[in-house]
């Protein structure tokens, strides 16, 4: 059965991950790219410990802010995201029976998996997977993490990231995302555009006319100098809170065409810079509690490996 | 296919979902590794198939011998001479190596060397037997798959493409004990992922291909390729229309599925006012769709799709597939209405911030350069400067458009739509086009002089540019395409039948740069590792290298001359004559190299003695005269077809002149006749060389 609305796609994905031994989370309360930035997936795709969870995750990219003009561009939408450490050897078939609890039956829709790495220099991480075709429409994406924050991910952390605007525009066969059943409510249908079409064309004209470029480089050259005192101080968590503010205020930059192009290049070094070193101090904070979730032999390996 | 004394092998390595283009490489790799593997140890086989799918490589070798024929060696110990001492008894020598090998010196046979007679042994040596050595083959044929980039999975430490997922081994109904990736091998396969989800226990090797059949699954990757094509030549047929069928799409098409099932789908007629590469492009890159023309080569709105399901309900996967393309091709279409609100000439101050390479500057600064080197070009070539400079300047513009920022295969085209939108002069419109002309190798070259100008500039500049901050390609290693580029260089010199050669035009590309950016004799090596490209490029249409080396002998560097000459001499090089006159040169130069003599004068007719060498010396003042207007004409063929006729002279000559005699004078005037003769072949190509 196909859900009816946006929040029951969510609720299906949520009951059918947390029943395959997800944690399932809440998102993040910040402004990041992509579910890839939740903690719950950078950093723990670092280090030896086991970790399963899945959760929404708002992702803003003032970029692709169109003014709620374009049925298919928002700067603010929707992620799935699953992470499974170490990536079970049935991930796949997980993902395609996850296909199945939403209605897709894979007799009937032509269901692909096609070849894409994907990487991501801000975070200095790359990984080996696909992009999931439905009928030629990408819907997911799947990734092995091979390498996060610069260190190399053992065991493997397999990725699945759900579009689920895409996917509920797909499910509900409408061509305009703002056309969404998102609830049925007392007061009858709600839609995505009654909940989120004022909110497009007010980010859009914020993030492409209004943001303040000369804060936003403060702010930037701010939470660079804080990541790198708290790193200091051994306060992983915090320091990456920072590394994710950072990464947004140069989106925010990015949006208003405040930085030339090899400049560009330049601050998502020094983003990098930043996310390895997070990286490297929760990976050692995380030592110095002796791995608890980690396999008994692969902590031991990970401990001896780091005297 | 077996019998008592051979077997069939089969192995499959399944996996997650390959990445598309390289399957055929993996596959065919393996294939390899297990034949080769097989007859390293002498064991020989009938026949060996590779297979490959998304979710499998694998391999099945039919008729294997179970064992090798037993084979005999010669074990070569001490000299005979050494064997024993002078009371006739063993010496330690002979003992020692006899003990060696479990037999005594009265065992030891004498065995026949280069270096005389010494004690040796014969003995057998057992052939290896298929059960033994196949686990090995088949490991060390997985090792040497070539893996692009290699990823983990899971909680292991085995590196592949993607996860491996299971093994099967089998000969005949016998599993191999094989243990790779922390798998072990089995009989146990599985067909396609939906149409056939259980695990499939193969009963025997020579099964492989029918239950895979049975499971939804052509394992063999040609004959789906071949599969695919019949489909899609269907689906246009019956709609009279044809499908463009590209090989490299065909293969990845072929990559991706293991079940193909092809379907049509079609697009609003409004599009079809994008330009048409646009949507091509749109279809083929993103989504892997073939594209259709009408008979009168339209583009028609239409597209097939090529499935991996039997779907229980088709339309629903053609509607899907209908409903991607329509946001990319409106896509399209907004970026070209966009493009055009700005003319191509005003985005040229954008290059400014675009860099080329940090020591070559801008896409801005090469613009610059390549416009004056296409103007001096365009002009050597007797074609309108001004066209070719202003199709340089506009060149690169479309760069930074935003048509090409979402397809950057369009370069070249995008940019013609907007200079032909803008007003541009239909040459300069040609010359953005055709600048990128030949796109590969193979590919058509530029239509007139103007827009061969521009691409020779663009190709000479990056040629200077990269050779001159010392980045020439090495190995495997051509981040400019360098080697592309020169042979382009050879293609449009030879087209356009340049006047001037590599050299000439090369010092003009280096004068664009500022001084002291480029190093001195960057020329000479732009030179020699273009002229270098000239030895395969011939070899691919079948001339031999000696033909070449005759022409380039000569020093020519200019290949519209060099092609001339190569195709007469290649020509030449089938007559009769041609290799009794190649060896008379070598004869020639030989005696020349070794004359003492002062061989700057001419030749004394008074002073020559012999019929033939008067004979000789009178026909080559008639060849003499006769040469200069074919070498004018360059008329090749005609001057060799006139040397031609020296054969005669010259093999009689050989026959009964004692060309070095001890009379001085004589022999002087003898080498004065021969270097005469020589550099009447020179002055073409070098046979000697051939």
């Amino acid at each position: 059965m196909i859900p009816e609305t946006f929040q029951e796609l969510i609720l299906r994905l949520q009951r059918f991950w947390g029943s395959h031994g997800c944690v399932i989370l809440q998102p993040l309360d910040m402004e990041v790219g992509a579910g890839t930035f939740h903690p719950a997936t950078f950093l723990r795709a670092i280090g030896p410990e086991n970790w399963n969870a899945a959760y929404v995750q708002p992702s803003r990219r003032p970029a692709d802010g169109r003014y709620g003009d374009n049925p298919n561009r928002l700067q603010h939408y929707y992620q799935f995201q699953v992470v499974m450490k170490p990536s079970p050897r049935n991930f796949q078939q997980l993902y395609l029976d996850s296909l199945t609890a939403i209605g897709v039956d894979a007799l009937e829709h032509d269901v692909r998996f096609v070849e894409d790495n994907w990487e991501s220099p801000t975070l200095g991480a790359w990984g080996l997977g696909w992009e999931v075709w439905l009928n030629g429409m990408e819907v997911s994406q799947f990734t092995y993490f091979q390498q996060a924050g610069g260190i190399e991910c053992f065991p493997v952390t397999g990725e699945i990231t759900y579009g689920l605007e895409r996917m509920a525009m797909y499910l509900q066969n409408v061509s305009s995302v703002y056309d969404l059943v998102w609830a049925h409510t007392p007061s009858g249908p709600v839609t995505y555009g009654d909940v989120f079409h004022q909110n497009e064309v007010e980010q859009s004209t914020y993030n492409f006319q209004e943001a303040d470029t000369d804060q936003l480089l403060k702010t930037f050259n701010f939470c660079e100098s804080e990541v790198l005192r708290l790193t200091g101080k051994k306060l992983p968590l915090p320091a990456y809170e920072h590394v994710m503010k950072a990464s947004h205020a140069f989106n925010l930059l990015d949006a208003r065409h405040a930085i030339g192009v090899t400049e560009r290049q330049r601050y998502i070094l020094r983003v990098r810079t930043l996310a390895k070193a997070v990286a490297q101090s929760y990976y050692d904070s995380r030592a110095a509690l002796g791995f608890p979730q980690a396999d008994a032999d692969l902590r031991t390996q990970a401990l001896e490996n780091q005297t | 296919m077996s019998s008592d004394t051979t077997a069939s092998l089969l192995f499959e390595l399944g996996t997650e979902e390959l990445p598309a283009g390289t399957l055929e490489h993996m596959a065919t790799a393996l294939c390899k590794g297990i034949s080769d593997g097989l007859k390293a140890h002498g064991l020989a086989f009938e026949k060996a198939s590779w297979f490959a799918t998304p979710r499998r490589l694998s391999a099945v070798v039919m008729g294997v011998t179970r064992a090798a024929a037993d084979s005999s060696e010669q074990v070569l110990g001490p000299p005979a001479a050494a064997a024993k001492d002078k009371a006739d008894h063993w010496t330690g020598a002979a003992t020692g190596f006899a003990r060696k090998h479990g037999i005594t010196p009265e065992d030891l046979i004498l065995i026949d060397t280069d270096k005389g007679p010494r004690l040796g042994l014969q003995r057998t040596v057992l052939g290896a037997k298929l059960t033994e050595v196949a686990g090995q083959v088949l490991s060390d044929a997985v090792a040497a798959i070539p893996v692009a980039k290699r990823m983990r999975w899971g909680r292991g430490r085995h590196e592949f493409l993607r996860p491996v997922q299971w093994l099967v081994a089998l000969l005949d109904e016998n599993v191999i004990p094989l243990e790779l990736f922390g798998l072990t091998a089995d009989r146990l396969t599985y067909g396609h992922r939906f149409h056939a989800p259980d695990a499939i226990a193969l009963r025997r090797a020579d099964d492989y291909q029918a239950e895979l059949r049975n499971a939804w699954v052509i394992a063999d990757f040609k004959e789906r390729r071949q599969l695919i094509r019949e489909q899609v030549m269907a689906i246009a047929a019956a709609d009279n229309a044809v499908a463009v069928i590209s090989d490299p799409l065909l293969n990845e098409v072929t990559g991706l599925v293991e079940w193909p099932v092809a379907l049509k789908g079609s697009f609003d007629n409004e599009f079809l006012a994008v330009p048409a590469q646009a949507l091509i492009s749109s279809m083929r890159e993103h989504q892997k769709y073939f594209h259709l023309l009408n008979s009168d080569q339209q583009l028609l709105p239409a597209f097939i799709a090529v499935s991996n399901i039997d779907s229980s309900r088709p339309a629903t996967v053609v509607q899907g597939n209908e409903k991607v393309i329509r946001p990319r091709l409106s896509d399209a279409a907004f970026f070209f209405e966009n493009d055009k609100k700005t003319t191509l000439a005003s985005r040229q101050a954008r290059l400014n911030g675009v860099v080329f390479q940090h020591q070559l500057g801008t896409l801005a600064d090469k613009t610059q350069r390549i416009s004056a080197l296409a103007r001096w070009l365009a002009e050597t070539l007797d074609a309108d400067s001004t066209v070719a400079e202003r199709g340089a300047e506009l060149a690169k513009c479309d760069l930074v458009s935003e048509m090409v920022l979402e397809f950057p295969d369009l370069q070249g085209i995008a940019g013609a739509h907007y200079a032909n939108h803008d007003g541009e002069q239909q040459g300069v419109v040609e010359a953005i086009e055709q600048h990128y002309w030949p796109k590969f190798s193979g590919d058509a070259l530029p239509q007139s002089k103007e827009a061969a100008a521009v691409a020779l500039a663009d190709r000479f500049d990056t040629m200077v540019g990269i050779f001159g901050i010392g980045q020439h390609p090495s190995g495997s290693k051509d981040p400019f395409a360098l080697r592309r580029a020169s042979v382009a260089i050879i293609r449009l010199l030879i087209a356009v039948d340049s006047p001037v050669g590599l050299a000439a035009i090369g010092k003009q590309a280096v004068t664009q740069f500022a001084e002291g950016v480029l190093a001195s004799d960057v020329t000479a090596s732009v030179c020699e590792y273009t002229l270098d490209r000239l030895r395969a490029w011939y070899e691919d249409q079948g001339i031999s290298v000696g033909v070449l080396r005759a022409v380039l002998a000569t020093g020519n560097d200019n290949p519209a001359d060099i092609d001339r000459r190569v195709r007469a001499l290649n020509e030449f090089a089938q007559s009769a004559s041609a290799q009794a006159l190649a060896a008379a040169n070598k004869r020639v130069a030989n005696i020349l190299a070794k004359s003492a003599d002062d061989l700057s004068g001419d030749t004394q007719a008074a002073s020559l003695v012999e019929p033939e060498e008067i004979l000789l010396f009178e026909r080559l003042s008639e060849t003499k005269a006769s040469l200069p207007p074919l070498l004018a004409e360059k008329d090749y063929r005609g001057a060799l077809t006139v040397l031609a006729q020296l054969q005669a002279p010259v093999d009689a000559f050989f026959d009964k002149v004692m060309v070095n005699c001890d009379e001085a004078d004589l022999r002087r005037n003898r080498h004065r006749l021969l270097t005469d003769l020589r550099n009447q072949f020179v002055s073409i190509a070098d046979i000697a060389q051939m």
